[in-house]
């Protein structure tokens, strides 16, 4: 469960990228944040992520407060979140599998199972075959997989992805959303913030959508046109 | 359904519930050895620049050894020098053999003295006579002038001041014309030896810290070439000593190889020595003992040298990291 209430972020020059956000996104829901540029999608994913803090308000994920988060707690909470990055952020001397196993090599996984995991994660988004290359030699779509694959292979309880499909053509935008969409079938959250508004019509889950910081919408999935 | 291979969520299942401490420290322990080999990879990837670090770290600590070196043999040049060096009684022209053996006994039972030998005027004359020029200016003479001389061999463990006083005891003895002892230049070569000692450490200690700055900076280097990968490891929940310990390991190769380096240099050192330090040895009939650095040192210098990278890595890594972080 993630909870925001009354949450604003305010930067040092005085721009206020959020403004008194309060929502809440059930366990094993999916949802889209959307707005135009500069609404403030990708600040509230990156608290979320403790990349950055609030300037007033409280986030509770899963009942813990994140304000309270600090220290060594950083990365473990990290562990419980799947990032999703539009640039994928892969690291490209790195072989696909070593990339998608990075997260259970942190997570002190033991080998075998580290293996099992990733080859089983590389299949669901259809990379396997492409375990020993270097993300260099994928396409974009294919490395998005990948950064996909690296972030539900820790099983996460949360899922966050910041405009995901945003370098992708609208065929295999859909296949992402997609695997999105199975990852929330079998219980992980999954916020994805997107200004993508064919493709959140086109997917029918609950739409928040945000407007110079501020909540001016937040749509039901059967209330998606 | 759960489609299937979707990895399932379940939170008694989760990586945090099922790790055992067995688990995690096996992990840790790879972790361990893969980033000892990842970082060695990475020196062996840019072979120029990692040579150049190892060697001027290499450099710096190989001169405070060779300093060293050159200490302890002078140490020990000074100490056989020192024992081959009697205190040379020379007694009144007016005093025979009996004179000179009477005064022998009483020395000999002073407790300072170890040995003491009487050597006549005519044995003088025979050392003079072998030494080159003289042999014509000796025959020129009706008699021999030479008085009877006792050599005097004091304790070893005599300290400087025993030595001064026991000199001015003879001295003071009326057979005795004049006294020849070696304990001013000994004085003099353990000042100089302390001055030397001394430069030595403070030398040693700036050109470690020399040392630490040339490991730090390569370490700092490495760490800010690869800013991206340390940001993507933090996001996805690497720990600060995660991402932290392929640079510690880094930091013990280049302390670990500049430290082999160093101890090699100074073997380099000690055989270049060889030679004349024998030739020097044979001018004191083999008397001569000087040698090379111990070989603990040897082994301890590649290891402090490790510990020294890890150090400086250390204290670089935390600093670039809680930038990055």
């Amino acid at each position: 469960m993630i909870h925001f209430d009354q949450v604003s972020k305010r930067y040092d020059g005085g721009h206020e990228a959020l403004s008194q956000l309060s929502f809440e996104v059930p366990t094993g829901e999916m949802a889209f944040v959307t707005g135009h540029s500069g609404a403030g999608k990708s600040t509230l994913l990156n608290l979320l992520g403790l990349i950055e803090r609030p300037s007033h308000g409280v986030i509770m994920l899963d009942g813990q407060n994140l304000a309270k988060v600090r220290g060594g707690g950083v990365p473990k909470l990290r562990r419980r979140i799947g990032m999703v990055f539009q640039d994928h952020r892969l690291l490209m001397e790195r072989t696909v599998f070593a990339n998608v196993e990075l997260p259970l090599t942190i997570g002190g996984v033991a080998r075998p199972e580290r293996s099992r995991r990733v080859r089983a994660a590389l299949e669901k988004v259809g990379l396997l075959a492409y375990e020993r290359q270097l993300p260099a030699t994928l396409s974009a779509g294919e490395r998005q997989r990948v950064g996909i694959a690296r972030a539900i292979v820790a099983r996460p309880t949360l899922l966050i992805a910041d405009e995901p499909t945003g370098n992708l053509d609208p065929q295999l935008a859909m296949e992402i959303m997609g695997l999105f969409g199975e990852f929330q079938q079998v219980g992980t959250t999954v916020l994805i913030a997107s200004h993508d508004l064919p493709l959140i019509k086109r997917m029918k889950k609950r739409v928040i959508v945000l407007d110079h910081g501020r909540l001016v919408a937040d749509l039901a999935a059967q209330e998606v046109l | 359904m759960p489609p299937e291979n979707v990895p399932v969520v379940d939170q008694a299942s989760s990586p945090r519930a099922e790790k055992t401490q067995g688990r995690r420290f096996a992990s840790w322990q790879e972790h361990h050895g893969w980033s000892a080999a990842a970082s060695l990879r990475r020196l062996g990837s840019r072979p120029l620049g990692s040579l150049l670090t190892i060697a001027v770290m290499g450099l710096a600590l190989a001169l405070p050894l060779a300093f060293y070196l050159l200490l302890g043999n002078v140490q020990k040049l000074g100490e056989t020098l020192g024992q081959s060096q009697a205190i040379s009684v020379f007694l009144q022209p007016d005093q025979g053999p009996q004179q000179a053996q009477l005064l022998a006994k009483q020395l000999g039972e002073r407790p300072e003295v170890a040995s003491v030998s009487v050597k006549t005027p005519q044995q003088g004359m025979d050392e003079l006579a072998k030494m080159q020029g003289f042999t014509g200016a000796l025959k020129t003479l009706d008699n021999n002038p030479l008085p009877y001389v006792l050599q005097l061999q004091p304790h070893e463990e005599l300290g400087a001041t025993a030595i001064g006083q026991l000199v001015t005891d003879i001295r003071a003895m009326h057979s005795v014309d004049m006294v020849q002892d070696s304990g001013t230049w000994r004085q003099r070569l353990d000042a100089l030896l302390a001055v030397g000692n001394r430069a030595v450490l403070v030398l040693a200690s700036l050109l470690t810290l020399a040392a630490l700055l040339v490991v730090g900076n390569t370490v700092r280097v490495d760490i800010a070439s690869r800013h991206e990968e340390i940001g993507v490891l933090l996001l996805i929940g690497a720990s600060g000593a995660f991402v932290r310990r392929p640079y510690l390991y880094a930091g013990i190769w280049y302390g670990l190889f500049s430290g082999i380096l160093a101890a090699l240099l100074a073997i380099g050192i000690e055989f270049a020595l060889a030679d004349p330090v024998a030739q020097l040895s044979q001018a004191y009939n083999g008397k001569l003992q000087v040698g090379g650095l111990p070989l603990w040192l040897l082994l301890a210098v590649p290891l402090a040298a490790a510990l020294l990278g890890w150090f400086g890595a250390r204290l670089v890594s935390a600093w670039q990291l809680r930038k990055a972080a």
